[in-house]
């Protein structure tokens, strides 16, 4: 390797310096918090008052991790299967293609992204009621 | 006690210098290279097998973890390659979409890359500068597509979202901001004496054997060879749209850092004609449920230009739901062992990470 004087490209990187003059791009992270924006593939919401039962998310979900459950929630009337969807969020990859084929569009995905816990069990999740 | 005359090591694939989950075997005699071997299959996740299992609209959400940094050019390679066998024609507005997806994506990763380049050789600062500046096109993906960094936006028989409210706008003022900033990588980074001094004449590849070996991207553009796939087999609506596709004939590791560069200019421009030209019209043209939407027995082969490189889909369907075959050609597989197996022989040790960041290999590429 041969190191030869350079004076312009020793001194050009010096316009660095105007960066003091800027505002910061980072947030004071948690106090000041970025806003999600609209349309961002979080969590599961599901209408009940519109939701079929038809499974359509079970079948089209490539990772499986959909099940059809019953719970002691009300359910819409129309609801043949009287089951609504369970996501398993160790296997979801939030591609929304059960959001797609949802007939009714009952099943969503919300701006909400969070879930901290230490037990497994909770990311076996049935989307909130919306 | 004598010493060695030969020293075995392996750089990767924990060593903060690779390009990803792959590792370089190194047979060296005191800082200089005398054997260099490519040990990949670390990140093998079978996506070409795993394609095979699932209906063609289930496939479509696994092709863009091929690529973490820039997944979009699996997903139109996709949608093209299942367009042309199922004989889809897209609306213009979804390939104007497309295009701009496309080259934000290659953007972002060119941003990637420089973190990359300016971090194998110690200027931490532009790496993180870059690192933020693609943040502010990860904002972007994030508004239009929902996610950050897997988009699963372009989907077979167009996109699947349209453009949110004031988008172009905003695509539009961050180009402005963007070609101010890349003023400012010109003085921090590439005219930068320190990386001057580190890349001028190290990992250079002659005209001839970059033809011959098959090398595509800054690799080949960098010794001089005018090849680019949105120029020599337009796809999309590249053909209406003006750039240039930029040279160099050093052919080393800084003739492919002033390709690149000079490339995201042309993004930019790319961009901002694809801003101002955006037509109105449909994003999706009907398509069949997953379980009714069959390809016919046909095979086909599409390429499209990644930030990297040529990046081709082979996909041959059988009369089923669900996808025959299908093949992955990304620039990475030559380039991480034809190319940076010969590269490494008589270059220093510090050199590897500034060699194999100048190739940007991908390891999911290589062992998909």
């Amino acid at each position: 390797m041969k190191w030869s004087i350079d004076i312009k490209g020793t001194l050009s990187p010096v316009s660095i310096l105007g960066a003091f003059f800027e505002k910061p791009n980072t947030i004071a992270y948690p106090q000041v918090k970025k806003e999600t924006a609209k349309g961002y593939r979080g969590f599961h919401t599901n209408t009940l008052a519109e939701c079929i039962g038809c499974a359509n998310c079970q079948d089209v979900c490539m990772n499986d991790a959909i099940d059809m459950i019953k719970t002691d929630m009300e359910y819409n009337a129309k609801n043949a299967s009287q089951c609504i969807p369970r996501i398993d969020y160790g296997r979801c990859c939030w591609c929304s293609l059960c959001t797609d084929v949802c007939p009714p569009n009952s099943l969503k995905l919300d701006e909400e992204y969070m879930n901290v816990s230490k037990y497994a069990s909770d990311f076996i999740y049935v989307p909130k009621n919306q | 006690m004598e010493t060695p005359k030969h020293i075995t090591i392996f750089h990767g694939p924990q060593h903060p210098g690779i390009t990803g989950n792959m590792s370089i075997e190194l047979d060296l005699v005191g800082e200089t290279i005398q054997r260099a071997t490519t040990h990949v299959g670390y990140l093998h996740r079978g996506f070409e097998k795993l394609v095979e299992r699932r209906t063609i609209i289930q496939a479509f959400t696994i092709v863009c973890r091929i690529c973490v940094p820039e997944p979009d050019p699996n997903e139109t390679n996709f949608a093209l390659a299942v367009e042309e066998l199922a004989g889809i024609e897209i609306s213009r507005r979804a390939k104007y979409i497309r295009v701009l997806v496309l080259e934000l994506s290659r953007l972002s990763a060119q941003f990637l890359w420089m973190a990359g380049q300016s971090g194998s050789i110690g200027l931490y600062v532009v790496g993180q500068w870059a690192i933020a500046d693609r943040d502010l096109i990860l904002d972007l993906f994030e508004e239009l597509t929902g996610g950050r960094v897997y988009h699963m936006y372009v989907y077979p028989g167009g996109v699947r979202r349209d453009l949110p409210d004031g988008f172009l706008d905003r695509v539009a003022s961050l180009l402005t901001y963007l070609k101010k900033r890349l003023k400012l990588y010109d003085d921090i980074f590439i005219n930068n004496a320190s990386f001057k001094n580190r890349a001028v004449g190290v990992g250079v590849i002659s005209k001839d054997e970059a033809i011959v070996n098959g090398y595509v991207g800054q690799a080949l553009r960098g010794c001089g060879v005018k090849a680019d796939v949105r120029k020599d087999a337009p796809y999309l609506v590249y053909d209406e749209l003006d750039f240039e596709v930029p040279t160099q004939t050093a052919g080393d590791v800084y003739a492919r850092a002033l390709v690149r560069r000079d490339e995201m200019i042309q993004s930019v421009k790319i961009l901002e004609q694809v801003v101002e030209k955006m037509p109105e019209g449909d994003i999706m043209v009907k398509m069949p449920t997953h379980r009714k939407f069959k390809l016919p027995k046909d095979d086909t082969w599409v390429k499209v230009e990644s930030a990297r490189g040529e990046f081709a889909y082979y996909m041959a369907g059988d009369g089923t739901e669900k996808i025959r075959r299908m093949q992955v050609r990304g620039p990475s597989l030559v380039h991480a062992f034809t190319l940076l197996e010969d590269m490494l022989v008589g270059a220093e040790l510090s050199d590897v990470a500034l060699i194999m960041n100048s190739l940007g290999i991908c390891p999911p590429e290589i062992e998909r």
